[in-house]
């Protein structure tokens, strides 16, 4: 039987379900960066507190660390599975893939995870209960764990860029999937970060501190390992770029930067003023400030950083082999893999899909409108809202609400249909799935009530079956 | 379209990276702990609620809540790492069920991860303001962290039972031929199966009981009262929860698909006798046993169930023809070589580093000096790491140099 193995899909209107795994991963970011970075800083502290026997430190760590517990270890470990939940339910296809190629090393990196979560309870509750030898190589050995779980991410999470050159597709090996083109800029980038993210969220602990010789013994040591922790990460983002594919280029020039270069270079000089500051003048660190900066830097430096990784993806979700929309873009003989474009052209979407519904899959008068809406939602929506005025990319305005339905038609038969957008990806679609995507989108940009317009049209097939 | 070759189309085009049957295996393993620490988390949240509202009869009442409260927090933390693993694998071999099973319920997917945030949070407050002594006031936190939680455990086990249910994907993604997207429904719940699940908690949180009973036995700080309290507690929980399991099980053996002949498998009747075993054994648990040794038993039952659990995904899955042992293999050495050498290496030394260390201090009152073999654990947990991290970054390079400027 003809089929290609896609899934159900789940639409959520306006903001898509590219936003919904936005705003988790940002959360996780912060909270993952927050303890991997945290680990390491408690180690730094309590080294210090060790090898100065300055037992205020602890006291100090005592408070931190019960930060570090609630918030990044209870949140991050949460969100983790979320941002999986997250892209099972936005690409199925696409977690698929990372799975079904990355399988032992998450598996390895679960046993990571397994242990930091023991680790953490144990750093806590046996703090100032055990003899401080012992206690300093738990924490040692955790902010060492902690890093290794980043170091496996982040093979994984460069991989859905790219792979680099053409031996995966070849090999099918996760040797040469793991260590891509731009693992160590990617690593680079994220270790830098996550120191920043500690420090902020050390010294928004500090500022809390009421005995000033220990805030400012603290904010010292502290301020200038985020500092440096940022300008490597900027170093490393300089490097990264270099390492990324034609189409990422082109989506970062045409579409990423005008809209963040901004607010990252205001990003990166508010954090480099606020931490200098914090350096030279511990005392006048207060709480809201610290607050106010924690919170305006890793939403402000999150945000854009998670749309970025994955709008310059595009067109593709993973390993550059499957597409947004979940369609496979291409063959990869180390795996056995052939691409669907081809065969999708030749007999369509509706024919090859499993979950159309019968009364669907040939398109009538009465049924065109939303044969058209499912297509578009299909072919589209893992990238593009399909409301006008909605935020995530709404094709709407992207087609500057052009009613005229041949002129839609004649964009998916040029741009869509060869593959001409390097942000987009290829497709080719039978004329009539195409004229019926173009017919919704038409009557979407004419301002017509659509969902009304289905609802009666359904109705009238009926009437017309029950008359035959 | 038939659903059978549909399934089969769906799965990874990738294939898997090796036989099938290890991901199996590694699955109901894994999802065994992943229960356990279910159960005692909803069981000691169970306790702790029950005792803050007894604390004024009986003073055992406010220490053992207080315990509670610290026990279910920490199981919450640990359910959800070790949720992980069988998360992983069965994506693996299963991926076209589980992933049309959570898109066709998605929104409620995603709101299984907020509402965890949020019981996990409350539930952390009421820790934060009970530690020491109980406080007024602060219960209804406590009620809804634990009601959110059974939600949470709803929304598995939807997921999980929509997943065997493939010939009715279809009509719930579009019933009557009407497509509904929004992924905002819960289509199929087996409350008898849910049910059973959730009852687990009772028996074992009283073998956990049992167990915490012995294990504070050394401590001049854990009165024998108390201890026996505790003990006393445990060993109602456990045969009463065993019995009521018992009858649950029962409701579930005749609720199978008649389809599957599941009510005719010989296993399920083993879990059936194992859990009036149970109820027997746990008669004995007072005088002559360890007591860690009830605890094995637990454990026992909840491994049947894991097999159980999949014998039922096997038959329902077999009239579509899904056989798992059909999925295409393409064998990867190297990231094999990498789990297990992680999962043994690095979990067994640093794991057990953690794991010897937070016995030993638990049982001793006052400050903790590391024994010898803690501090030679300890060690070698820091060095084992270091190894890891070494070893990765050389064969790293190499490949990476090999691939970009070599070739
Ligand atoms: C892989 C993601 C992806 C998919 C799938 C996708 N697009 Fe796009 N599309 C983009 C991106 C990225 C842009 C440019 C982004 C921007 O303007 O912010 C874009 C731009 C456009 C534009 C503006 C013209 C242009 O070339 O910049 C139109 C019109 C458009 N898309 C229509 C569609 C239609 C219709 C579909 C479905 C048949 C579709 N797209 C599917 C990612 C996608
Ligand atoms: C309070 C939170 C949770 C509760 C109460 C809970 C409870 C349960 C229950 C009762 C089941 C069995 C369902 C059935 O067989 O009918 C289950 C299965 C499962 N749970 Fe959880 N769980 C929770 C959180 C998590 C988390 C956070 C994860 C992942 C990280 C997870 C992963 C799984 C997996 C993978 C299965 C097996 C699914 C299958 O085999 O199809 N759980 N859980």
């Amino acid at each position: 039987m003809d089929v290609v193995g896609m899934y159900p899909t789940w639409y959520v209107p306006n903001i898509g379900t590219a936003w919904v795994m936005g705003i988790i991963g940002v959360i996780h970011v912060v909270a993952s960066h927050t303890a991997v970075g945290a680990a390491f800083l408690f180690a730094f502290l309590e080294t210090k507190a060790y090898q100065e026997n300055a037992p205020q430190l602890l006291n100090f760590i005592k408070k931190y660390g019960m930060f570090l517990l609630v918030f990044s270890y209870i949140i991050g470990s949460i969100t983790g599975p979320g941002i999986w939940y997250a892209i099972s339910v936005a690409s199925p296809r696409g977690v698929g893939g990372l799975i079904h190629n990355f399988v032992w090393i998450w598996a390895a990196e679960w046993v990571f995870f397994t242990v930091e979560v023991i680790g953490v309870y144990a750093l806590i509750y046996l703090l100032g209960k055990i003899d401080a030898k012992t206690h300093l190589k738990l924490t040692w050995s955790f902010a060492l764990a902690s890093w290794g779980t980043m170091l496996l991410i982040v093979g994984i999470l460069s991989f859905m860029l790219w792979p680099g050159n053409e031996n995966w597709y070849q090999t099918g090996s996760t040797n040469d999937a793991f260590f891509n083109l731009n693992f160590f800029a990617h690593l680079g980038i994220r270790t830098g970060s996550m120191l920043v993210i500690a420090t902020l969220v050390g010294l928004m602990v500090a500022s809390t501190e009421k005995e000033l010789a220990l805030k400012a013994s603290v904010v010292k040591f502290l301020a200038p390992i985020g500092l440096g922790g940022g300008f490597f990460a900027v170093m490393m983002f300089l490097y990264y770029i270099r390492t990324i594919p034609d189409n990422s280029v082109e989506m970062l020039h045409a579409h990423l930067l005008p809209v963040y270069e901004y607010a990252m270079i205001a990003v990166f000089i508010a954090a480099t003023l606020y931490l200098s500051f914090a350096w030279w003048q511990p005392k006048y660190l207060s709480t809201p400030l610290a607050i106010g900066m924690f919170l305006f830097i890793s939403i402000f430096g999150v945000w854009p950083e998670e749309r970025i990784r994955e709008s310059m993806r595009k067109p593709y979700v993973v390993g550059q082999y499957v597409y947004s929309n979940q369609i496979i873009s291409r063959d990869v003989p180390g795996k056995n893999i052939t691409g669907e474009v081809d065969k999708i052209a030749k007999k369509g979407l509706l024919a090859l899909h499993p979950f159309i519904p019968q009364r669907l899959r040939v398109i009538t008068d009465n049924n065109r409108l939303e044969v058209g809406k499912l297509l578009a939602t299909i072919a589209c929506s893992n990238c593009h809202a399909l409301e006008p005025g909605a935020p995530l990319r709404n094709i709407p305005d992207k087609l500057h609400r052009a009613t005229d339905a041949d002129m839609i038609a004649a964009f998916l038969t040029g741009a869509l249909r060869h593959g001409a957008q390097p942000y987009m990806p290829r497709i080719d679609l039978p004329e009539a799935e195409i004229q019926a995507i173009a017919h919704y989108l038409a009557a979407v940009n004419q301002g017509q009530n659509v969902k009304r317009l289905i609802v009666e049209q359904r109705a009238a097939a009926i009437k017309m079956q029950v008359a035959n | 379209m038939d659903i059978g070759s549909a399934m089969n189309a769906m799965r990874d085009v990738a294939g898997l990276p090796a036989h099938p049957i290890i991901f199996q295996i590694l699955m109901i393993f894994t999802w065994i702990f992943h229960i356990a620490f279910v159960h005692i988390a909803l069981g000691a949240a169970g306790v702790a609620i029950y005792g803050y509202h007894n604390r004024h009869k009986n003073p055992h009442w406010e220490r053992l809540s207080l315990a509670m409260i610290k026990v279910a927090k920490v199981s919450v933390s640990l359910l959800i790492v070790l949720g992980v693993a069988p998360l992983l694998f069965t994506q693996v071999i299963y991926d076209p069920q589980w992933y049309a099973s959570n898109v066709l319920s998605a929104a409620w997917a995603i709101g299984f991860i907020f509402t965890l945030i949020i019981a996990y949070c409350l539930w952390f407050i009421f820790y934060y303001f009970n530690h020491g002594v109980l406080r007024p006031n602060l219960i209804g936190y406590a009620w809804i962290a634990l009601a959110l939680f059974c939600l949470d455990g709803l929304i598995m086990h939807t997921l999980s039972y929509q997943a065997i249910l493939p010939g009715e994907w279809m009509n719930w993604y579009a019933p009557d031929g009407v497509l509904d997207m929004s992924g905002s429904k819960l289509h199929a719940i087996q409350w008898i199966r849910y049910l059973f699940i959730i009852s687990l908690s009772a028996p074992i949180i009283g073998l956990f009981l049992i167990a915490y009973a012995q294990y504070f036995a050394i401590r001049d700080d854990f009165a024998p009262e108390y201890r026996q309290f505790a003990k006393d507690l445990g060993q109602t929980l456990t045969t009463v929860g065993f019995g009521i399991a018992a009858i649950l099980f029962l409701g579930w053996q005749f609720n199978h698909s008649s389809a599957t002949n599941l009510v005719l498998h010989p296993l399920g009747w083993l879990i059936f006798i194992a859990l009036i075993g149970m109820v027997f054994a746990a008669q004995r648990f007072a005088t002559k046993l360890h007591g860690y040794l009830p605890l094995v038993g637990g454990l026992g039952v909840l491994t049947l169930l894991a097999i159980w659990r999949e014998i039922i995904r096997i038959e329902y899955l077999r009239p579509f023809g899904y056989f798992i042992t059909e999925y295409s293999v393409n064998v990867d050495l190297p990231s094999i070589m990498l789990f297990f050498a992680t999962l043994i290496g690095l979990g067994g030394t640093v794991g057990g580093f953690y794991l010897t260390l937070l016995y030993q201090a638990g049982q001793t009152q006052g400050h903790y000096t590391a024994t010898k073999l803690v501090d030679k654990l300890g060690t070698f947990a820091i060095a084992i790491l270091t190894l890891w991290i070494i070893t990765f970054f050389t064969y790293g390079i190499v490949i990476w140099l090999a691939n970009y400027f070599i070739v």
